[in-house]
């Protein structure tokens, strides 16, 4: 599991150092802080970036709100974002408003009310709305990560890592090459959101990533992951096989 | 000679005049009939027109509209009809060669042929073709139901007598106006019998048997006497005093003379009289269209009159009822005005009420700041770090109180103010309990108050948040206010409705009466006034909490007891799990 990048846009160091430490205490990895528009969108392109926090002010100008319109147009770069703001100004809200996700934050927040305010962001970008707080899931899926709430902090797990999941009950354990975990979500859930050509249902309660097979023993039912996992394989499931290009 | 001169001309004036005399009762037998034949032909127009004049006497158009009938009809029953009417007109206009040609189209079996013989033959008489006439008018005579043609035989033996008079065979011009004498007698017609009498008495005077002859004229002298027409009475005379010149008897005739002048200066008058009478009648006439005109005209204006007087008073209506609505509307308009300003007044001395109050808080939370820094600086210098520690923790205290209070009144401007920005989303209540929970830890900690969170952490509500949190730190900051030391402050939530949700928050604090709940719930917009001035603010807290909630779509109850705690029992609508 990783930590989560956070990419903080905020013109007052006083501020973006309280909250550098704040999110750092709570093992969030700020991966840069900008202080203006121009700088924001420099690190933006380099940096690998889970959630941005923008301060809706710069300078005094609302280029806050004009980062978030400039990464909502451009197709598939856009991140999960809060804004903070210590305004009530009506018309900066109509504005920010239109940007998606639109999440934010009044000033002066506390601890709890910006890792809340995250994790909302988190929920909103992806659509699997009231996720992280309720008690029958704590993974939101994503196209390239799983995000899972660990007690208060927010991890990542990247899908390419992933060898298998296994689900027991509301419960799936989730195996990588390197380590193991369990997240809370359900079966039908968990299939929904992963992407089928990819994540194949070998077994009632297993979902195999396809890329990490290395050999498929039909005699004995059995398949071989990369660092030599020996899944089960059942009938119902086999079907999968056809659909594989293999070589003969 | 002389003699026998004015005698022809006595008789020439004569003959014609006794035509005419016949032609009226003719005329009218057929005229019914011709009317009849017209209703029958109703669609044949130009007959109906011709029909029309004829009896009207206009001879050009009804020459005109029956040669239209002829040309156009293939009708030969009004052929006859019309080629009679034509010789008729013809004959009136006196071109009798004409009237004699037209007349002799209409075929033998014309119902009316006595009265085509009977115009041939007055046409031959002015045309001085006497035995030509002679033949036509004995024609007349043979037809046997004369009566029912409207001709009077009478006249007939007139004309006959006339003729022979003309062809010098005495003896049957004697014989047919004798005879016309026996049967004019007993009719009595003044003036068939007076132009018989004339000339029987010119028959007998042309034979110079004068002695027959006197009296006849003298009979006729005396019937011309009894007529009213001046061209007889002149003739009468006239004849008169011929015969008694020719007796020489001069000075009578010289009265006949006279008298006869007399007659003509009276026909010429009448002439004139009549000429004049038509003038006048015409002056009259025109004079009546002028009137008629003049009358007209003034119609006209006194319609145009009425009608502006209408209109003005139709418009002088709508002013007058579009005056009294506006004033209506004025009227009702300054009672609004008024109720506002009322309001407004009243709303206004809130504001200055709510601004000494918050000037009077902050003013005291500044001065205990500044009495506590005194101490703290006083303290640092006597180092003694146990007390610098529990000032600083006052002091902040004192700062989060003023602040939240600022808070409080910068959230109440703006929602008076409309600027407050309002969004309703889910959220997740027990993680926003918490983070209220977490800015107050220090104060709980100070008081030693315990604090639970129980609230399920499955429930979503729908409301803005930032107004929701506004809520909660104000009910939590007056829970901890009126909370003893080792109190306990507890929320929790009961899930009541399906679509509801209920938040309490209890303490186990002073409580409050029941007056007091009342005062605090009660839908005003001004501030409840405070007892407890030591602990209790503006309520200005209360007041933002109530709209929020309010706003949220959600409600607030109380239950309290004195001196036991507080249950303040909030209810939001739940986030609607389907979308």
């Amino acid at each position: 599991m990783d930590n989560i990048n956070v990419l903080i846009i905020e013109d007052t160091p006083e501020q973006s150092d309280a909250l550098s430490k704040v999110l750092l205490a709570n093992k969030y990895n700020i991966v840069g802080v900008a202080r203006s528009y121009t700088e924001a969108l420099k690190l933006f392109y380099e940096l690998p970036i889970d959630i941005i926090v923008i301060d809706v002010f710069l300078d005094g100008k609302p280029d806050g709100i004009t980062f978030a319109e400039t990464i909502n147009i451009i197709p598939n770069a856009s991140k999960p974002f809060v804004f903070l703001t210590s305004s009530q100004d009506r018309q900066i809200f109509e504005r920010a408003k239109l940007t998606k996700p639109f999440s934010f934050l009044m000033k002066p927040f506390n601890e709890l009310e910006i890792l809340y305010a995250l994790e909302m962001a988190v929920e909103k970008f992806y659509e699997q709305n009231n996720v992280f707080l309720s008690e029958e899931q704590d993974t939101v899926i994503s196209n390239d990560y799983l995000f899972i709430k660990k007690k208060n902090a927010l991890k990542k797990v990247a899908l390419n890592d992933i060898l298998y999941i296994e689900v027991e009950e509301r419960y799936c354990n989730i195996i990588t090459e390197k380590e193991k975990f369990v997240i809370l979500i359900s079966l039908t859930k968990i299939s929904d959101l992963l992407d089928k050509s990819k994540f194949i249902r070998t077994h009632r309660n297993i979902i195999v990533n396809s890329d990490k097979i290395e050999e498929i023993i039909l005699a004995d039912n059995l398949i071989i992951l990369k660092g030599n996992h020996k899944i089960n394989l059942s009938d119902t499931y086999k079907d999968f096989i056809k659909k594989m290009n293999i070589l003969s | 000679m002389t003699k026998f001169k004015l005698f022809l001309i006595s008789l020439y004036l004569i003959i014609p005049s006794i035509l005419f005399s016949q032609e009226e009762a003719t005329n009218a037998v057929f005229n019914k009939s011709l009317q009849k034949i017209a209703i029958r032909f109703r669609t044949e127009i130009n007959f109906n027109k011709a029909h029309y004049f004829f009896t009207n006497q206009k001879w050009d158009s009804t020459l005109v509209y029956c040669m239209k009938q002829l040309n156009s009809g293939k009708n030969k029953e009004l052929d006859d009809y019309c080629h009679y009417l034509r010789g008729n007109s013809f004959r009136h206009l006196k071109l009798f060669q004409e009237a004699k040609k037209e007349l002799n189209l209409v075929t033998k079996n014309f119902v009316y042929y006595p009265l085509v013989n009977k115009v041939l033959g007055e046409s031959s008489s002015e045309l001085k073709e006497f035995k030509k006439a002679i033949y036509y008018f004995n024609e007349v005579e043979k037809w046997p139901n004369l009566d029912n043609q409207g001709i009077k035989i009478g006249g007939i033996y007139i004309d006959l007598g006339v003729c022979y008079l003309h062809l010098n065979q005495f003896e049957k011009a004697e014989k047919y106006l004798l005879k016309s004498k026996y049967l004019l007698e007993k009719e009595n017609n003044k003036e068939s019998l007076f132009l018989l009498y004339t000339n029987i008495a010119n028959l007998y005077y042309i034979q110079f048997k004068d002695k027959q002859a006197i009296p006849y004229f003298e009979k006729g002298y005396s019937l011309s006497n009894k007529i009213n027409r001046f061209d007889l009475k002149y003739r009468a005379s006239k004849n008169m005093s011929v015969v008694e010149e020719n007796r020489g008897d001069f000075k009578q005739a010289i009265v006949y003379r006279k008298e006869s002048e007399q007659w003509k200066d009276s026909l010429n008058d009448q002439n004139k009289v009549w000429a004049v009478a038509d003038f006048e009648k015409k002056f009259a006439v025109a004079q009546k269209q002028k009137q008629i005109k003049v009358l007209e005209v003034e119609n006209r204006l006194k319609n145009s009159q009425r009608n502006w007087l209408f209109f003005s008073a139709i418009s002088l209506l709508l002013l007058l009822t579009a005056g009294i609505y506006f004033y209506a509307q004025k009227v009702k308009n300054a009672k609004i005005i008024l109720l506002q300003k009322n309001k407004l007044d009243e709303l206004n001395a809130t504001k200055d009420q709510l601004f000494s109050i918050v000037s009077h808080d902050l003013r005291s939370s500044v001065n205990a700041l500044k009495t506590s820094n005194a101490k703290l600086s006083a303290t640092l210098e006597t180092k003694n770090y146990d007390e610098l520690n529990q000032l600083i923790i006052q002091n902040s205290g004192i700062a989060n109180g003023a602040y939240s209070l600022l808070d409080n009144l910068l959230h109440w401007a703006l929602l008076q103010t409309k600027q407050l920005y309002f969004h309703k989303e889910s959220v997740h209540l027990f993680s926003i309990v918490q983070q209220i929970e977490y800015n107050y830890k220090s104060l709980l900690l100070e008081k030693s108050i315990t604090f639970e969170n129980s609230v399920s952490r499955n429930i979503f509500i729908f409301v803005d948040l930032d107004s929701l949190k506004i809520v909660l730190r104000n009910l939590l900051d007056n829970a901890i206010k009126f909370s003893n030391e080792n109190g306990k402050i507890s929320f929790y939530s009961v899930e009541t409705h399906t679509d509801f949700c209920q938040l309490v928050l209890e303490d186990t604090g002073l409580g409050m009466s029941v007056n007091t709940i009342n005062e605090l719930l009660a839908d005003n917009e001004l501030l409840a006034k405070k007892s407890n001035s030591e602990i209790i603010g503006t309520g200005l807290g209360m007041q933002l909490c109530k709209q929020m909630i309010k706003k949220n779509d959600g409600t607030l109850a109380i239950e309290s007891e004195v001196n036991k705690g507080t249950k303040m029992i909030l209810s939001f609508p739940k986030t609607n799990q389907n979308g």
